[in-house]
């Protein structure tokens, strides 16, 4: 590929003939346009018709603009391609098929909306849609409240903070199938399982002892205690940023003003972390949407089976999908589940104008 | 056929997309399965072709725990010197989830697949992706009879889309050290269930500490819920589940007594039935035949002490049923439509379904579908395996039932079944509510 193309002058002059007059008008516009704001838009566009002008005299194929295009677009490549061949390819054919009957080997049938209208029938479907809603609300108060205790407690100048800090933040990085296996023990069935055991010994009677998560009625908070437990060292640490970053003068100023431990927590601190909330909530519910290992941990037993007391929305769609494979009603699972994200998502960018400092 | 291929990964990527990149959450997904499993790792045995010679592949799983695989191969390639095969581990936790999505599209090039269950082989059948064998079988003149019908409860559609070539079916292990030391008579071949249950019961031990229980279920739902189907006038596919409930009656009754342990506490510990029947405190415990050779090579290794002196006999029976009516499970190897060696790959799998590959089959302790007394004889002459009549006797079955017949919605009824399974043993729902759920659900899954 030649740097130039030979020109042809009768074609050049023909070019300037348009380009020219319409550089001066648009100059001319620029001149008389008082809005800082269209004057600015119009000087661009004389810019980029002076561009024309000069690759037409000089026969150049790219012109100047179009090649600082392509070097910022080369840029981006790399990780463009990926995106739109595993992520953005896969997500828009996810959304075809929610529309789609499908196998993956037969020929496709159109479903319009009957993907949709199978899923308001289906207990399964309305019992994931329940559980995954109460699994949301249940473990993110929680997992804020315990969250951001720890953070504060750990910020205090104590003896061995940083041992409990570790400690605090051991749950998140351990394996979540190694944790969950001991968490079963703990919380076994049997009257013999250890906080059955202590729960006995308390007076409550053998016969109603919680059977935790092979228990329809217990399932759900056992796993929400295990999420609160295994989640909040994480968001501790984004907590204790977040009080690192408060201005230690304030603290001053309202000593000075007498207040006491607790008007400095919620007239300064918790005030101050608001956009860490704020951040927190949201990731943490779009997390809690997304639930499926922990779950599948803690109550799938041997076959994997989730029961209508414990099964949630990934699993649904994953059940479905790749034990059934009903592709297309498991697709519109998922758009069910991307518009529940999405919403919240929405939320948080109109929060983040808000409470972002 | 490339646009179709595309199309497969993009709804496979679309579909993990869509779990929400949840971080671990398929990882952990492998990770229940007992351990020593090779887990999902597709690792592929590399196998230097010599010139001209035809590479097949073959999906397997847990090819180092499995003890047939190498002598199969070795001994077909001495006969076809010109063929290879290859064996693909998919992993045995998820082996047909994995299958599945292996065959669908275009993409794969396996010769020769093994088929773990029957659901699976439904599901694979319903997607077209097998190739029917019967023309083969007819060309060879392969004699099906052999199979003492199995095959024909595997049709679709009048049309054989697989050979088995294991068929283990159910037994009832006991540990004799725990009816010696009871001073009871040991269970024959001819038991009702009412003399099963007494049985268990009078072995049953419950000081604490020193527990002894005379019955173990595994949390399978087939080791308790199709004790229903052996007297053959149900089927697990009717819709109607209400001869489930003498049975349910008689396991709940067992397990509030101390006879078994509790369901919740096996599934939250994940218990595995080796490790509950070698801890020498379980008397009797149903299970299938593919526990044969594990248990025998643990106690040979010296791994198992507690359970050393066992022995086997057939399963309970309902009044007025011949003995020896039991529960099923075919191993079976298929051809895939798209596979590259379709005629090479058939002598591989007439040569594993038919009287050699038996054989070696049952020279490591394993029962082949093809069953014939001489090879009842072999496994019975296997080392480790308990040298007294009745446990021999009970290698001959009557009538074979599949713990899941074919259906084109078997997967589907499998999750209703398993969930109604798991709400009766743990006590969420009562006997009648659990049969009443699936009455409930599985017709209106045959009714869709």
């Amino acid at each position: 590929m030649g740097k130039t193309k030979t020109m042809d002058p009768a074609a050049v002059q023909k070019k300037l003939q348009v380009l020219e007059p319409r550089l001066e008008e648009l100059l001319r516009q620029a001149e008389a346009e008082t809005d800082p704001k269209k004057k600015l838009n119009l000087g661009r566009q004389a810019d980029r018709t002076r561009d024309k002008i000069r690759q037409a005299k000089t026969g150049e194929r790219f012109s100047r603009q179009t090649k600082r295009d392509m070097v910022a677009y080369s840029f981006i490549a790399p990780n463009f391609i990926g995106f739109a061949v595993f992520t953005l390819g896969p997500v828009i054919f996810a959304f075809v098929l929610a529309f789609l009957r499908w196998d993956g080997n037969n020929a496709m049938e159109f479903a319009g909306l009957g993907n949709f209208a199978l899923m308001f029938g289906n207990k399964r479907f309305l019992a994931a849609l329940r559980n995954t809603v109460v699994y949301c609300i249940a473990t993110v108060p929680f997992t804020l409240a315990a969250a951001l205790a720890l953070a504060v407690l750990l910020n205090q100048k104590i003896r061995g903070r940083n041992f409990f800090r570790t400690v605090s933040f051991f749950p998140y990085v351990a394996s979540l199938v190694a944790v969950a296996a001991v968490w079963n023990m703990l919380f076994s069935p049997a009257k013999s399982g250890p906080i059955n055991m202590l729960l006995y010994n308390l007076g409550v009677a053998a016969k109603s002892l919680p059977k935790w998560s092979a228990d329809k009625d217990w399932v759900m908070f056992t796993v929400v205690l295990f999420s609160v437990w295994k989640n909040m060292g994480y968001y501790m640490v984004i907590y204790l940023a977040g009080l690192q970053g408060i201005n230690g003068e304030l603290y001053e100023a309202c000593g000075l003003d007498g207040a006491n431990t607790w008007q400095r927590f919620w007239y300064i601190t918790l005030p101050q972390l608001r956009p860490t909330t704020f951040f927190v909530t949201i990731i943490l519910t779009i997390n809690c949407f997304k639930v499926y290992d922990i779950v599948y941990m803690l109550a799938g037993g041997n076959t994997g089976v989730l029961n209508e007391s414990a099964i949630v929305l990934v699993y649904h769609i994953y059940e479905e999908a790749f034990r059934n494979w009903n592709l297309g009603y498991a697709s519109a699972c998922a758009m069910v589940l991307f518009l529940m994200v999405l919403a919240i998502t929405l939320v948080q960018f109109r929060g983040e104008k808000k409470y972002a400092n | 056929m490339k646009k179709k291929r595309l199309a497969s990964l993009l709804t496979a990527a679309a579909m993990v997309g869509s779990l929400a990149a949840c971080g671990g959450g398929d990882s952990s997904s492998t990770a229940t399965s007992p351990a020593g499993d090779g887990g999902a790792t597709t690792a592929a045995e590399t196998v230097a072709a010599a010139e001209g010679q035809t590479v097949m592949k073959w999906s397997i799983w847990d090819k180092d725990l499995t003890l047939y695989y190498q002598p199969l191969i070795e001994e077909f390639e001495k006969q076809n010197p010109d063929l290879k095969i290859e064996m693909v581990d998919l992993g045995s936790s998820d082996y047909q989830t994995v299958l599945g999505t292996q065959l669908t599209g275009s993409g794969s090039d396996f010769d020769i697949v093994t088929i773990k269950d029957v659901p699976g082989y439904t599901t694979l059948v319903n997607k077209g992706v097998l190739e029917p064998l019967d023309e083969f079988i007819a060309n060879d003149g392969v004699d099906l009879g052999a199979y003492k019908g199995l095959t024909d409860q595997i049709l679709v559609d009048g049309k054989l889309y697989e050979l088995p070539f294991r068929s283990d079916f159910w037994v009832v292990y006991y540990n004799k050290d725990v009816f010696d030391a009871a001073g009871a008579a040991y269970p024959t071949n001819d038991m009702t269930f009412d003399e099963y249950d007494a049985l268990a019961r009078q072995l049953t031990v419950d000081t604490p500490g020193q527990e002894v229980y005379g019955a173990h279920y595994h949390t399978w739902r087939s080791a308790v819920q199709l004790f229903g189907i052996l007297d053959g006038k149900n089927t697990i596919l009717d819709g109607s589940y209400d001869f489930l409930k003498p049975y349910y009656e008689m396991v709940l009754a067992e397990q509030e007594d101390g006879v078994c342990q509790d369901y919740a506490t096996l599934k939250t510990s994940n218990l595995h039935y080796s490790g509950a029947f070698s801890q020498g405190n379980v008397a009797m415990m149903n299970m299938g035949t593919w526990f044969l050779s594990t248990l025998a090579e643990k106690i040979k290794s010296g791994e198992y002490t507690d359970c050393a002196n066992w022995g086997i006999v057939k399963y309970p029976h309902a009044q007025g049923v011949e003995p020896g009516s039991t529960l099923a499970t075919i191993t079976a190897l298929s051809i895939p439509a798209n596979a590259p060696h379709k005629e090479d790959a058939w002598k591989f799998v007439k040569f594993v379904c038919g009287e050699e590959g038996a054989e070696i089959l049952a020279s490591t302790g394993n029962i082949p579908a093809l069953m014939t007394d001489d090879i009842a004889g072999m496994i019975s002459a296997m080392e480790g395996f308990p040298e007294d009549e009745d446990s021999k006797e009970a290698l001959q079955t009557a009538n074979l039932y599949l713990e899941m017949p074919v259906s084109n919605k078997s997967s589907e009824i499998e999750i209703v079944l398993n969930e109604a399974h798991d709400n009766i043993m743990t006590g969420n729902s009562t006997i009648d509510e659990g049969i009443a759920d699936m009455n409930e659900k599985v017709g209106a899954v045959l009714a869709q």
